[in-house]
């Protein structure tokens, strides 16, 4: 085949142009990390990796709700430990009241601290997170105690009449027996899925505990109609009202605390192990990304320097072919 | 009885062929670097020999040789490699165009990236999420409703770029048109030049090679036939005659002539309505040829281009045509889904949105993404967030229930609308029934995921299409080149050649002299 100088110098510049286009896409590759820079490049591997930075986002996510989550359970059960706590103190200041031998000023000093004690609990069963008041449901914004009007002349609140039941009708007043607790679920997406409920519903527990320290307190008044209490009356509120059967003694709400306590243990305990998930997950979805899309640097590397010794050597070899012809040789 | 100047007359002629010779190697050295030159040569017969026949012819042994002459300049070129070429330039117009254009529409989409629309509905779930784990605290609800406004941007921002650039691509249509229509024009001059000269015997090789270079321009935008049509007159037999520039539709229909003899046709592309960047719903309808004098007009309608042929289809394809009821091309389908993604999202949203309660204890608001004009339906560059909740951001509906401030519920299902199958059925969420958008069965997610790997795929089989024509035109260039350019070498050696055999010419011219002056000068003067 008749080969021509123009021809010589039309494919020296054609291939520099692709060994210029191989450096910089390897330059590209490199200084980015990344093996793609456009969908066209790989279709394959941008779609693969929208999905996988979303799942990342996902993770990330979950991992901040949590935060949440242990927000809320950790306080919650402070504050029924604090609840067990007081319970006991209620129940030994009964066994003390319940002793017939004691004075009507003795039974007023049990009285008064049984209602300090009554005001306190209260206050825990309207414990907030921030602006939330933990244990009044979905209805977070109403704490659970409220100041009656007109206020109560010992100091003590009433259960807030404001709120409303999951299904929208109004709560019966405080006076009922069993209160229909407004039973919304609080609840937190810590996995693809899985919601965890985070609150405890309080209104059932802790009007119960309030209508029981109502009770004692009634019993150890001194102005109690028809007369003072005897020994044994107030000694059922240890183990049960003969007179009221459905109401719960002491007994019975240190049960339900305990109840309720270890719920909160265990959602906790699942908490840890959604946690343990997670942090595997990211890793795994943090690998699958890197194993898609990141260039493996020593390949990169290596390419590159290879595809600059050849390069050189076109330009090299280039230059002496293109430079020579015939009219250098005739005199 | 031979002339006495017989030898003088067969070296004069010698010499001045040399000479012709020389010149013309003297014009291939100077042009080797001209675009579309292919090297001419002389093609040197010798003359009829002395005697010839007749009624008066002397009797001799033998014919007696007369000299040379230079019966013809001719350019050294390959019809069939031409054609070869000319086919070849047809795709890689084709494909380069169509790389670019979707090159640039992967440019805008910026996929995958933190930047992209796959971010901003990640950054929308995410915002929800934080709503739906804290439902009281303004701030996330905030930030929820701007991330919401984020991703209406987003869609606005790339249904903006995305036109801008179909716009130019309508311009580049036009320019194509217009350099076309030049280049018939040109065709054509070059023809009736050509006309003129050939009947005298001449052959204008120079002339030849200019119109060669744009009949390959030519083929690049739209794929033609060449028929040489000779001259008649006294053409000399290595003449190439005027060209007839045919466009010969791809469904067999009667073929158009572009150019015949010095007439030249145009073309306009949809006739009066034309297409410029600025009314993107004018899309390509049909080419209008106007002939004149002994050219065709006619109307080139779509199905009448070969496809996978020509920048000028290419640029068709990717702005818009119109096929039956529909319109269709690149950018149109492409911008459609993304219209039919924001539509959807938006209609499902707003229905989700209305069956949740507000932080107030309200019902949502019905319209939680709205128009920016109300007189369009919404799509990708017509939605924004409605403007009562960008002011208030109790207003987002993140609950289930009434009344219920720490309920996140429906903030949930609002996030994970994006992951809902849209088929166009009902479904029940939380007691609540919400018809889904038509997506077929896909999800938000999954349905934009399936535009950028169709972008990716489309745009890989462009640039590896793009790359082989290249490669092709390359070789086919290279055969080209072999047959047509110059290669100084063998000028040089040429130009050797012709110079010694100048000289020996020379040399025998003093020889012949040298004999004359012994016969006039020197015969018979005996003794002086």
């Amino acid at each position: 085949m008749r080969v021509t100088q123009s021809m010589l110098s039309n494919n020296m510049l054609l291939n520099l142009n692709n060994s210029y286009g191989k450096m910089s896409k390897l330059q590209d590759q490199i200084t980015s990390g990344s093996k793609i820079t456009r969908p066209s490049d790989d279709p394959v591997i941008a779609v693969k990796g929208m999905g996988y930075r979303r799942d990342l986002g996902q993770v990330e996510q979950y991992s901040r709700n949590m935060n949440e989550v242990n927000n809320w359970l950790d306080t919650s059960d402070e504050s029924l430990s604090q609840v067990g706590e007081q319970m006991k103190r209620v129940r030994e200041l009964v066994i003390q009241a319940a002793n017939d031998t004691n004075s009507a000023d003795e039974r007023a000093k049990i009285k008064s601290e049984i209602d300090q004690i009554r005001k306190q609990l209260q206050d825990v069963a309207n414990t907030k997170i921030g602006d939330r008041y933990i244990f009044s449901g979905t209805n977070t914004g109403k704490p659970l105690f409220v100041e009656a009007t007109p206020p109560n002349a010992d100091g003590t609140k009433i259960l807030n009449a404001d709120f409303t039941l999951y299904d929208g009708t109004a709560m019966p007043s405080a006076s009922a027996d069993k209160l229909n607790a407004p039973d919304g679920d609080v609840q937190i997406e810590v996995y693809n899925g899985i919601q965890l409920k985070v609150n405890t519903n309080g209104a059932d527990l802790f009007g119960n505990v309030d209508a029981l320290m109502g009770k004692i307190s009634d019993l150890l008044d001194p102005a109690r109609l028809p007369g003072p209490a005897t020994g044994s009356e107030i000694s059922e509120a240890l183990g049960g009202f003969a007179t009221d059967s459905t109401s719960d003694d002491i007994t019975n709400i240190h049960n339900k605390i305990l109840e309720v306590q270890a719920d909160v243990g265990a959602r906790q305990n699942r908490v840890e192990l959604m946690e343990n998930r997670l942090s595997i997950r990211e890793v795994s979805v943090t690998k699958q990304m890197s194993n898609n899309e990141d260039v493996d640097y020593s390949k990169a590397i290596t390419e590159m320097v290879t595809s600059e010794s050849i390069h050189q050597a076109a330009l090299s070899v280039g230059a002496k072919i293109i430079q020579q012809s015939l009219v250098d040789f005739i005199r | 009885m031979r002339s006495t100047f017989m030898g003088l007359e067969t070296s004069r002629k010698g010499l001045f062929t040399q000479q012709s010779a020389l010149y013309t190697t003297g014009h291939n050295i100077s042009n080797a670097n001209t675009l579309g030159f292919s090297r001419q040569r002389v093609n040197m017969q010798a003359t009829p020999g002395f005697p010839t026949a007749g009624l008066n012819t002397p009797t001799y042994p033998g014919h007696l040789g007369t000299g040379v002459e230079a019966g013809s300049i001719q350019r050294i070129r390959d019809e069939f490699v031409d054609r070869q070429y000319r086919q070849e330039t047809n795709k890689l117009g084709y494909w380069e165009s169509r790389s670019t254009a979707i090159s640039q529409m992967e440019d805008i989409m910026d996929e995958p990236s933190q930047y992209g629309l796959n971010a901003a509905l990640e950054q929308l779930w995410k915002g929800l999420q934080d709503v739906s784990a804290t439902p009281e605290n303004a701030a996330s609800r905030k930030v929820a409703i701007e991330r919401a406004d984020h991703l209406a941007d987003s869609l606005n921002y790339m249904d903006t770029q995305l036109k801008t650039i179909q716009g130019n691509l309508g311009n580049e249509i036009n320019v194509s048109t217009n350099r076309i229509n030049s280049l018939l024009k040109q065709i054509a001059a070059i023809n009736k030049q050509v006309q003129e000269v050939e009947p005298n015997g001449h052959v204008p090789n120079d002339l030849y090679d200019a119109r060669d270079v744009l009949i390959d321009e030519l083929n690049s935008y739209i794929p033609v036939s060449v028929e040489r049509v000779p001259t008649g007159g006294l053409a000399s037999s290595v003449a190439e005659g005027s060209v007839t520039i045919i466009f010969k539709p791809y469904d067999g229909a009667t073929p158009i002539k572009l150019v015949n003899g010095r007439d030249a046709a145009s073309i306009s592309v949809n006739g009066n309505a034309q297409i410029d960047g600025n009314d993107l719903t004018n899309v390509f309808d049909n080419i209008q040829v106007t002939g004149s004098g002994t050219t065709d007009t006619g109307t080139i309608t779509y199905n009448q281009l070969e496809p996978g042929k020509g920048k000028l289809l290419s640029l068709i394809n990717s702005y818009g045509y119109q096929d039956g009821a529909n319109v269709k091309g690149y950018y149109p389908e492409t911008m459609a889904s993304l219209d039919k993604l924001a539509s959807e999202f938006a209609n499902v949203f707003n229905a989700m949105h209305e069956q949740g309660f507000d932080f107030n204890g309200d019902p949502g608001i019905k319209e939680f993404f709205v128009p920016i004009d109300n007189t369009k339906p919404m799509s990708a560059g017509n939605i924004k967030v409605n403007d009562v909740l960008l002011k208030d951001s109790s207003k987002l509906a993140a609950s289930s229930g009434a009344n219920e401030e720490g309920n996140g519920k429906w903030a949930l299902e609002l996030a994970n609308i994006q992951s809902m199958v849209q088929n166009g059925s009902a479904v029940t969420i939380l007691g609540k029934t919400i018809t889904t958008g038509n997506l077929e069965g896909a999800t938000f997610n999954s349905f934009y995921q399936a535009i950028i790997g169709k972008l990716g795929v489309d745009g890989e089989e462009a640039a590896r299409l793009n790359a082989t024509s290249e490669t092709l035109l390359v070789t086919i260039g290279n055969n080209r080149s072999s047959i047509s350019s110059v290669s100084l070498d063998e000028e040089m050696t040429n130009m050797i050649t012709f110079q010694q055999a100048y000289n020996a010419n020379a040399r025998m011219i003093t020889v012949i002299d040298e004999t004359l002056d012994k016969i006039i000068n020197g015969m018979g003067r005996v003794g002086i």
